[in-house]
Order: structure tokens, then C-alpha cells, then sequence
């Protein structure tokens, strides 16, 4: 059982079989895509491909159990190895041998007229300036020096394994304790539900979400530049965060985050209209469909009953109930009132409800109706993330410490032959045997240029 | 619309890289050192106009007044492709000194800015950026999934070589045929497992900063859109290819076989992609 675990075979089984996975899914269209996609298959075609779970594949069983396998395989090889890796990481370099230096080519070898104590203490020198660890030993046939650096990188593996499983583990976070939600609000509207996706309800949140306005902004050439909703979130009536929502600005309230993801117009609209109480009061306002407000010297309350935008065919029109302690109208108010007239003199008495002065001594008129907007917001809490981000962090630096990064020793042993001081230099490194040669022809020009 | 004279550069840029490319040609068929430091220089003058079309056009989309990175639509992002391909085979030409490597990845530059400017599907005009891709991880996020690319590329040509350089029967044998002007086997395998870590450690920022970008204009840092979904398979595969070499110790021919289906997957993440619908389709401007 270990061993199947601990095997690279399976490894690599498990890359190709996860991709391949990833590749169906690619090609049979997923979740609700897959809707107009079954009404082409035979309902047995349609049944199979449900056991299968192939209309959601990334989040069927079989997709997690691959997953759970590779993490598996993951842990018990790294488990596995480690305990060597650690060795070599720890390990001190036991050669102390003039065997490295056997069949050195001829430029590794250098002569010197100084003495060996001499040279030993300038070459440790060297040594210390280019590397991590260095040690000196006195040999029978002279000094032994060894420079080491880079041990680290056998650590690299374990850095990059861990992240992956970092990764996953803030992707099972995110899906077990967040959620993924969409609502619309209407400007002026104020929402505190919104739909979970993937049909799976509703979910109360802790604070209302309003929509204070919400605008497009277009370049010359008419393509959309920005979408902006303004948003303002409220807490038993207490505002707790007020800000713009654009696309790739999302806002954070409480760790749930808004984005801009949609928009659309309300059928019905805004009405702007004006108020007027004889000739000294006058007030604009703008207000839509089921929405009341007090007359201006609080004779009456006033509500907006329904808002047309082309009235039995005769341009746009809002209809008005006003209630007050005397009595109770209703009444239409149409923005070409004056044309009406004109072509039906004596129009508003032969029809009061196309009277808008009817609850006298008020008249209202109506300048125009304006689209109204309704934004749509995708609603998301992801605690997984910051794990995600951190994985990903490991994820870089191990990539650094595997493939730019080498385990390098570089001995050089100082020995008297004749007269003269013989240097030699040789190295070895886990990897990279091309960058360890220009680190030694770098060394050997160091010592030259020095030692003249 | 006026012709920008980012786009006049950057059509003599392609006759450049073709001349380039027949340069490397003669000189590998010819073995003559001549031919190929006249490819090397034309492709280093390409290379410096190629940046020049490319700075002018940042400029030109500034003046316009919709001033962003040429890297927004599938126009800009072929020329920086081919560019990024260009750039690193001059390092590679540089680290490795043999030029036979210009004959299989310099045509593939020459490729994409032709199919760039002559394609009439794609429009070499400067846009204005849509909303989704007013973001700063942008400009990094397409920047690193190219150098990415363009690193299997080169693997791919190394790939190409090593298969190429297999069918030679005797080796040893001192005749002056093409394949004798390859690098060893040996080098080219040790050249493919280069590119692919430099290509592999820059698919995965590609993806990570993708990620990053995602959350902030999406919500969600991984939503399994087709394109998404693409590049986790390349990656699988590349990543697959690797294990296989540090644990496995698979070598040579079969590493160049992976080399080729890995860029084959690259290039389906490019471009077979946006025959899928998703988020990313933008690309079909
Ligand atoms: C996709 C998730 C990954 C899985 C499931 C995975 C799994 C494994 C396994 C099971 C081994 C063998 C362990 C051993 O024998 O020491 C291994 C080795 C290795 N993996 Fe991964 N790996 C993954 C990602 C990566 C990545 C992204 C890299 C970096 C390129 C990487 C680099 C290595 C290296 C260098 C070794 C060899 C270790 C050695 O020789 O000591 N792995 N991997």
C-alpha cells in the first residue's frame, strides 16, 4: 500500500488522468451550459452522462478522489524522501581525499612561487568571500580547503510539494466555508438576500446592500469604458460602508466582497415631476413606481401608483393616488398635457382624471421618465484565499530554490611539489554541471589575478 | 482609420525575420560562419525594431488618449508573442553560440507577425480597453504567460532538432550535412530541459498572476473557464514531462516528444481556446 502511494508512476498516471479530465470538461459544456446541451442526447445518453457526473466534472466525486489521491501520493513520497534529503542538506562533506583532485584537466592546477601556508590562508580567503561554509584541513599532502554552498536546494522539492497541498487545502476552505452568490439591486433599492449560484437558495446576509446610482461611461468611439455602482451598506438603518463598485474594484464589507457584474434597466423607469402649490411652492423630484411621498405642506401623502412610458398612445404618463384626511384621488399626469388640451379643449373637465391640478390647490407635472437602472452584483466570501495566495508565494520561491539554485563544493587542495606551491582546484554540484564549470573558471581567474 | 506607423514598422519587422530566417538556412546548409552572423545581426536589427513598434504604439495608444500596454487584443498580443520568441532565442543564440536553433524557432516569429497583419479577422487597431481589462495584473499577467510560451517554443524547436538530429544514423562520420551542424544530442536534451523549466516556472506566475486578476475583476480566482482549464492541462503536462526527468530519468527522444505535445497544448491554450465560449474569448476582436 505504501508503495503504491509513495510511487512516481502513479504520480505521473495522476497528472495525465487529471488533465485528461480537465480537457472533458473543456469539451462537454458544464454546469448550466449543459442545459441546452441534453435536450440534443438521447434521455439514456443523459442519464449516463449524470451518473458520471459529467456535466459538472470539476466538483464531481471522481475529480475530488483523483485530487485526494494525488495529495496522498504526495505526502507519503515526500515523507518518503525527506529524511535523506535532510541529510544531504545537513550533511558535512566527508571527502577529504586527494581524490578529487585525479585527472584534473590542466588548468585546474596552478603554480605558485609563495608558500603553502601562504597560499592556504589567501585561497581560505577566496573561499569565504564565494561561499557559505568553508573549511580548512591539514592533510598529509597538504591543506585541504572546502567550500560549500547551496545545500538548500535539496530542500526546493519539499518547498514546491507543500505549496501545492497550501493550495488545495485554501481551494477546500473556500468551498466548504464560502459562498458564491449573485443579486440585483435597483438603483434606490435596497437588498439583503441574494441567490446562492448553481440553484442551491438564498442566503440572508448581515447587512442590507443599496444601490444609490448606477452609470455607464462610454469611449468616443461608444465602446464601454467604466460601470460604476454606487453602493452604500446599512446595518439597522446605520451606514457601515459607502463606495463605488467598478469592474476589477470590487468592495470588501465583512469579508464579503461585491463585484460589478451586470446591469440592466427596471421596465417601468423613473418619474421626474414637479410639484406646485399655486404660485409659491415648487418642488422637483424624481421617484418611481410604488414609491410615496409627503406634499410639500403635508396636507396629504402621495404615491406614485403606476409610471407608462407611452400612455394609450399619448406619450409618457404617471398615475397618482393622493390620500389625505379630507379625501382620497386618483389621477393621471401626462407629460404633453398642454398638447392634449390643445387638441381637445375642455379635456380635463370632461375627464378629471387626466386632471393633474385635480387635488387642488396642488398641480403636478411631469418633465420626463427616466430609465432606471438595477446593477448586478456577484456576492462572494472566500476564506481560502489568503491560504491560496500563500501557496502560491511558496510555490515561486521553491521554483527558486529547484531550478536556479545548485548545491556547489569547490575543494582546493595546497600542496608543496618541489620549489613551487601546486594549486588544484575541482568541484561538483547536484545539478548544473555547466554553471559550476564557469564558477570554477571565475575562481581559478581570481586566484590568478590576485596571486601575480 | 489612418495607418499607424507602429503597424508599418511592424510589417517590415516580419520581412525581417524572414530574411533572418533564410540567413540561418544557408548558413546551416552551408556550414559557412558568414551567412550566419548576417542572420544573427538581421535578427538582432528586427528585434531592436521590432521594440521601437512596440514603444511607438504604447505612445500612439497614449495620444489617442487611451493609453495602455500593446497587450489587449489578439493583434498586440501575436506581435508581443512573436517578440518574446525573438527576444529569447537571442539569449539562447548568445549562451549556447550555434545558430542552428535560428532555423527552427525564427520562422516561428516570422509566423505569428504574418499571421498577424495579414489575417483579415484581426484588427491591428489600437482599442480602448474594455472594463475587465483596465487592471495592472494585466500587463503582468500577459507578460509572464508569454515569456512562458515562448520558452516552449523554443523547447519545441529544440524538440524538432533533437528528432532531426536522431535520424542521423553514423554520427560519427565527418560529412558536412545539415544534421553534422546540430548541436550533440546531449546538449540539444539538456537545452529542452532548460527552456521547459524557464517556460514551466513562468506558466505557473502566468497562471498565478492570471489568478490574481481574476479574483479582482471575477470574484472567484479560478473559475474553470475553458481557457483557465487549458493552461492547468499544459502546465499537468509539462509538469508530468519534469517528474518524468528528475525521477524517472527519462532522456532524449522521449523528452523531445514531450516538448512537442507540450507546445501543441501551449498552442491550443492560445488559440484553440478561443473557439470555446468563456471569459477570455475577448481575444476574437
Ligand atoms: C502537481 C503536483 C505535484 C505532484 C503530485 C508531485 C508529486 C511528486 C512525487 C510523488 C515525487 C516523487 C517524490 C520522491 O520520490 O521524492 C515528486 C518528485 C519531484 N517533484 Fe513533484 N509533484 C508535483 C509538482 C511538482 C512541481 C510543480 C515541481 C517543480 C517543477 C516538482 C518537482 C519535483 C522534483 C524536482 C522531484 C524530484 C525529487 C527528488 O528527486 O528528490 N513537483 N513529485
Amino acid at each position: 500500500m505504501k508503495s503504491f502511494f509513495s510511487s512516481v508512476k502513479l504520480t505521473l498516471a495522476l497528472l495525465i488522468v487529471i488533465a485528461l479530465a480537465a480537457v472533458l470538461g473543456t469539451v462537454i459544456p458544464q454546469q448550466e451550459a449543459a442545459d441546452t446541451f441534453t435536450s440534443r442526447l438521447s434521455p439514456g445518453m443523459v442519464s449516463v452522462f449524470q451518473k458520471l457526473q459529467l456535466f459538472d466534472i470539476y466538483h464531481s466525486v471522481w475529480f475530488m478522489i483523483l485530487m485526494g489521491l494525488l495529495s496522498i501520493n504526495l505526502i507519503v513520497c515526500s515523507l518518503n524522501r525527506l529524511p535523506a534529503s535532510w541529510k544531504l542538506f545537513r550533511g558535512k562533506s566527508v571527502l577529504d581525499e586527494y581524490d578529487v583532485f585525479r585527472d584534473l584537466p590542466p588548468e585546474q592546477t596552478i603554480m605558485s612561487e609563495r608558500t603553502r601556508s601562504d597560499e592556504a590562508s589567501r585561497l581560505e580567503g577566496i573561499l569565504k568571500k564565494n561561499y557559505r561554509r568553508v573549511e580548512r584541513k591539514e592533510a598529509q599532502k597538504g591543506v585541504f580547503l572546502t567550500g560549500e554552498k547551496g545545500n538548500a536546494s535539496y530542500l526546493g522539492v519539499y518547498v514546491i510539494h507543500f505549496s501545492i497541498l497550501v493550495i488545495l487545502t485554501g481551494m477546500i476552505v473556500g468551498f466548504f466555508f464560502g459562498f458564491d452568490a449573485y443579486v440585483s439591486v435597483a438603483e434606490g433599492q435596497s437588498v439583503d438576500t441574494v441567490e446562492l449560484k448553481g440553484g442551491k437558495g438564498f442566503k440572508k446576509l448581515d447587512f442590507a446592500v443599496r444601490c444609490d446610482r448606477f452609470t455607464v461611461e462610454y469611449y468616443e468611439d461608444g465602446t464601454p469604458k467604466a460601470y460604476r455602482s454606487e453602493l452604500t451598506f446599512t446595518r439597522n438603518g446605520n451606514t457601515i460602508h459607502q463606495g463605488a463598485v467598478l469592474v476589477n474594484h470590487p468592495a470588501t464589507v465583512e469579508g464579503v466582497r461585491f463585484y460589478q457584474a451586470s446591469y440592466g434597466t427596471v421596465p417601468s423607469g423613473d418619474a421626474l415631476i414637479v410639484v406646485r402649490k399655486g404660485r409659491d411652492r415648487t418642488h422637483v423630484m424624481r421617484i418611481g413606481a410604488g414609491q410615496e411621498f409627503d406634499l410639500p405642506g403635508k396636507e396629504g401623502r402621495a404615491k406614485i401608483i403606476r409610471v407608462e412610458g407611452n400612455f394609450m398612445r399619448m406619450g409618457p404618463a404617471v398615475k397618482m393616488q393622493i390620500q389625505s384626511a379630507k379625501r382620497d384621488v386618483q389621477f393621471w399626469v401626462f407629460q404633453n398635457i398642454d398638447e392634449m388640451e390643445a387638441a381637445h379643449p375642455g379635456l380635463k373637465e370632461q375627464v378629471p382624471i387626466f386632471d393633474p391640478g385635480l387635488f387642488n390647490p396642488y398641480v403636478f407635472s411631469l418633465i420626463t421618465i427616466q430609465p432606471r437602472h438595477y446593477t448586478g452584483l456577484q456576492v462572494n466570501r472566500d476564506p481560502g484565499v489568503p491560504i491560496v495566495i500563500g501557496g502560491s508565494f511558496l510555490l515561486v520561491s521553491g521554483f527558486m530554490f529547484v531550478f536556479f539554485y545548485s548545491h556547489r563544493r569547490v575543494w582546493i587542495g595546497v600542496a608543496q611539489e618541489g620549489a613551487k606551491t601546486k594549486i588544484s582546484i575541482a568541484g561538483r554540484s547536484n545539478k548544473d554541471r555547466v554553471g559550476l564549470d564557469r564558477e570554477i573558471s571565475r575562481l581559478i581567474g581570481e586566484i590568478r589575478k590576485t596571486g601575480s | 482609420m489612418m495607418i499607424m506607423i507602429n503597424t508599418t514598422i511592424l510589417s517590415w519587422v516580419t520581412f525581417i525575420y524572414f530574411v533572418a530566417f533564410v540567413c540561418y538556412f544557408i548558413s546551416a546548409i552551408r556550414h559557412t560562419n558568414l551567412w550566419g552572423r548576417v542572420a544573427s545581426v538581421t535578427v538582432l536589427v528586427g528585434l531592436v525594431a521590432h521594440t521601437v513598434g512596440l514603444i511607438i504604439r504604447w505612445v500612439e495608444s497614449y495620444k489617442m488618449g487611451i493609453g495602455h500596454a500593446p497587450l489587449s487584443n489578439f493583434y498586440e498580443s501575436l506581435i508581443f508573442f512573436s517578440w518574446t520568441i525573438v527576444l529569447l532565442y537571442v539569449v539562447f543564440e548568445w549562451r549556447i553560440k550555434h545558430r542552428s536553433l535560428g532555423v527552427f524557432v525564427v520562422p516561428m516569429a516570422f509566423l505569428a507577425m504574418a499571421f498577424a497583419s495579414l489575417s483579415p479577422n484581426i484588427n491591428s487597431r489600437i482599442q480602448p480597453l474594455i472594463p475587465a481589462l483596465q487592471s495592472n495584473w494585466l500587463t503582468s499577467h500577459v507578460m509572464t504567460c508569454f515569456m512562458g510560451y515562448a520558452a516552449f517554443a523554443i523547447a519545441f524547436g529544440l524538440g524538432c532538432m533533437y528528432l532531426l538530429k536522431s535520424l542521423d544514423r553514423n554520427p560519427a562520420e565527418s560529412s558536412k550535412s545539415f544534421l553534422r551542424y546540430l548541436p550533440s544530442s546531449d546538449s540539444l536534451d539538456e537545452l529542452i530541459y532548460q527552456s521547459v523549466v524557464l517556460g514551466f516556472v513562468f506558466l505557473s506566475l502566468g497562471i498565478i498572476t492570471g489568478s490574481i486578476w481574476a479574483h479582482y475583476a471575477w470574484g472567484s480566482y479560478w473559475s474553470w473557464d475553458p481557457k483557465e482549464t487549458w493552461s492547468l492541462i499544459t502546465w499537468l503536462i509539462y509538469a508530468a514531462m519534469l517528474h518524468s526527468r528528475f525521477v524517472r530519468g527519462w532522456r532524449g527522444k522521449r523528452m523531445a516528444v514531450l516538448a512537442i505535445i507540450g507546445f501543441a497544448a501551449v498552442i491550443f491554450t492560445y488559440l484553440g481556446v478561443n473557439y470555446l465560449p468563456g471569459l477570455h474569448s475577448y481575444l476574437q476582436s
